[in-house]
């Protein structure tokens, strides 16, 4: 996925852009960004619910704009960050990941069941998979949309804080296997240091501007950071991994 | 239990109430010795084909249709007090109504309330549309656009009426608390082939339907033509209702009460609760057609009294229960 020259200008003075940012095949991309800097906006906007006001998205050479609802929803899923629960079970929820796979006439069948099946395994909610969605956690629901997602079968997964409400546990499991998939992910990220471990490439938003893009260890500088989140802080490396970590001083109390 | 045992029950419960209201009437007629083809006399024939038995019919898919379309825009707009009459299609057709019963009098009732409700709802429909094109929330505006296109239309008709003689505004007010009366095999026909094509459209596009009731965003994102989807779905209900509204006048709360009450057996989801919600509306408004027929005979209860009276008491009571529950 490519866009070029991307801009967006909401009523309320907010401007996005213009921004011009590519994803590769294969990789794990980490929206960064403090809040209101236009990150879920931008998500928004690269998985087609938004409409730009000037620039470019292609999807696979081909503008986003000339795919059907349908067909761009078979090559791109989107996570959005706010989901009202609904009455409904975990497993009726993923089901209608299946709807862009779908005829109207045509109903599930086996292979769709045991497809469902094994990404309930996959997430680890199989224990709720019959539970409606009201009686489960936060991060329950999470894991349930994020179950939804991949029973979609996109290229190219788009998710605004999929991390949000997830357990320590949760969160590692999900991004390991976000990596494993080998699928082209860009998802938003509160959290610089998951972001910093499991991303292959980090993108730095400011107030709708694209500050620096590349891999953690070039976007991650001590003054750029500050600049961005308005703390100083240290970067070094994790004794784990030795990925990128940064570090924010404390507001003096 | 089962969803599918619910809707054998279902349909057995339909079966049992279309057998005892069609022996319910203020003429005794035996269903059994008319299929023997020995009735008594012709006018019992007479009764029991051309008034009883469309009428009966007429009940059941007015009930259903009502109903299903309350539940159809429950789920559409994510609103649980979402109503068939949130288009003023009902005032819509009362205009209609009001209008030729003073002026055009050649023109049938029906086709006059019919025109109307149509009006009503593209009034509502292409306010509510450019509404939603200058970036408004294409729900919210929607509920508020009935809701003023409801009391325009009262307004004006009320207007008419209140300089009308008395008789045009006796028989507009008593058209306007709901009446089967009027039933004939025309109006079973009409109904029946739009309830079934609304039925149809909702089995087809059921997964359309669970991913609307979520969000718009989630819906788009699914790959839902979520405007086109909405429009067909918003044109079938209205058009539903109008077809009820035209023949039977108001009759209020079946689409409001019956989706709830289906709602607590079934659950929100797509298909059994848009058929729950077909059967259980069928059900309830052939008992309270034989109700109405029946309670001050010879003498007809409007049916819209009923089921406002049934409609009001049980939300009252579910209120009740909830908040001892909550609390």
């Amino acid at each position: 996925m490519q866009c070029a020259q991307l801009e967006l200008r909401q009523p309320d003075g907010f401007v996005l852009g213009p921004l011009s940012l590519q994803l590769k095949a294969g990789k794990l991309y980490g929206l960064l960004g403090a809040n209101g800097a236009g990150k879920s906006t931008l998500l928004q906007l690269l998985a087609g619910l938004k409409k730009p006001d000037s620039g470019e998205i292609t999807l696979m050479q081909q503008p986003l704009q000339a795919y059907s609802a349908t067909a761009r929803a078979r090559q791109l899923a989107f996570l959005s960050q706010q989901q009202a629960p609904s009455e409904m079970t975990v497993r009726q929820l993923l089901q209608l990941g299946l709807l862009p796979h779908k005829a109207l006439w045509q109903r599930d069948n086996q292979i769709d069941r045991d497809y469902i099946q094994r990404v309930l395994l996959e997430t680890g909610i199989s224990q709720q998979a019959d539970t409606l969605l009201s009686h489960l956690s936060g991060g329950e629901q999470q894991r349930a949309h994020l179950a939804r997602v991949l029973v979609q079968q996109a290229q190219l997964l788009l998710l605004d804080e999929p991390v949000n409400h997830l357990d320590i546990r949760y969160q590692h499991q999900l991004l390991a296997t976000l990596r494993r998939s080998r699928l082209c992910v860009l998802a938003s990220f509160h959290d610089i240091n998951l972001a910093a471990t499991y991303c292959d490439e980090l993108i730095l938003l400011q107030q709708g501007q694209l500050i620096a893009a590349g891999a953690p260890g070039q976007v991650l500088q001590p003054e750029l950071l500050q600049q961005v989140f308005g703390r100083p802080c240290l970067v070094d490396q994790s004794p784990f991994t030795g990925s990128c970590r940064v570090t924010f001083a404390p507001e003096p109390i | 239990m089962t969803n599918t045992l619910r809707l054998l029950c279902g349909l057995a419960l339909l079966a049992a109430s279309l057998l005892a209201a069609l022996h319910i009437g203020a003429v005794d007629v035996s269903l059994y010795a008319l299929l023997q083809g020995q009735a008594g006399d012709a006018l019992q024939a007479e009764i029991f084909w051309q008034l009883r038995l469309p009428r009966v019919l007429l009940a059941g898919l007015a009930g259903a249709a009502l109903a299903v379309c309350g539940a159809l825009l429950q789920l559409l707009s994510r609103n649980a007090l979402a109503d068939p009459y949130l288009f003023g299609v009902v005032s819509g057709a009362a205009l209609g109504a009001t209008i030729s019963s003073l002026w055009l009098p050649a023109l049938a009732l029906p086709v006059a309330a019919f025109a109307g409700a149509v009006f009503a709802i593209l009034l509502v429909l292409a306010l509510a549309q450019r509404a939603a094109r200058q970036g408004m929330q294409s729900i919210s505006t929607l509920l508020l656009t009935g809701l003023a296109v409801s009391f325009f239309c009262s307004a004006v008709a009320s207007l008419l009426l209140y300089q009308a003689d008395s008789f045009a505004a006796n028989r507009i007010m008593f058209w306007l608390m709901g009446s089967l009366s009027r039933a004939d095999w025309p109006a079973v026909q009409l109904l029946s082939i739009t309830l079934a094509i609304t039925l149809t459209v909702c089995a087809v596009g059921r997964r359309q339907l669970a991913a609307l009731n979520w969000s718009d965003d989630m819906a788009k994102s699914l790959g839902v033509a979520v405007q086109r989807w909405r429009l067909v779905l918003l044109l079938l209900c209205a058009l539903l209702t109008a077809v009820v509204v035209a023949y039977c006048g108001g009759i209020g709360f079946v689409g409001l009460m019956i989706p709830h009450l289906v709602r607590l057996l079934v659950g929100n989801q797509v298909v059994p609760l848009l058929f729950g919600s077909t059967l259980c509306g069928a059900i309830f408004l052939i008992w309270v057609d034989s109700a109405a027929r029946t309670v001050l005979a010879p003498q007809e209860l409007p049916l819209g009294i009923l089921t406002a009276l049934c409609g009001s008491l049980f939300f009252l009571l579910l209120l009740s229960r909830r908040s001892t529950d909550e609390y």
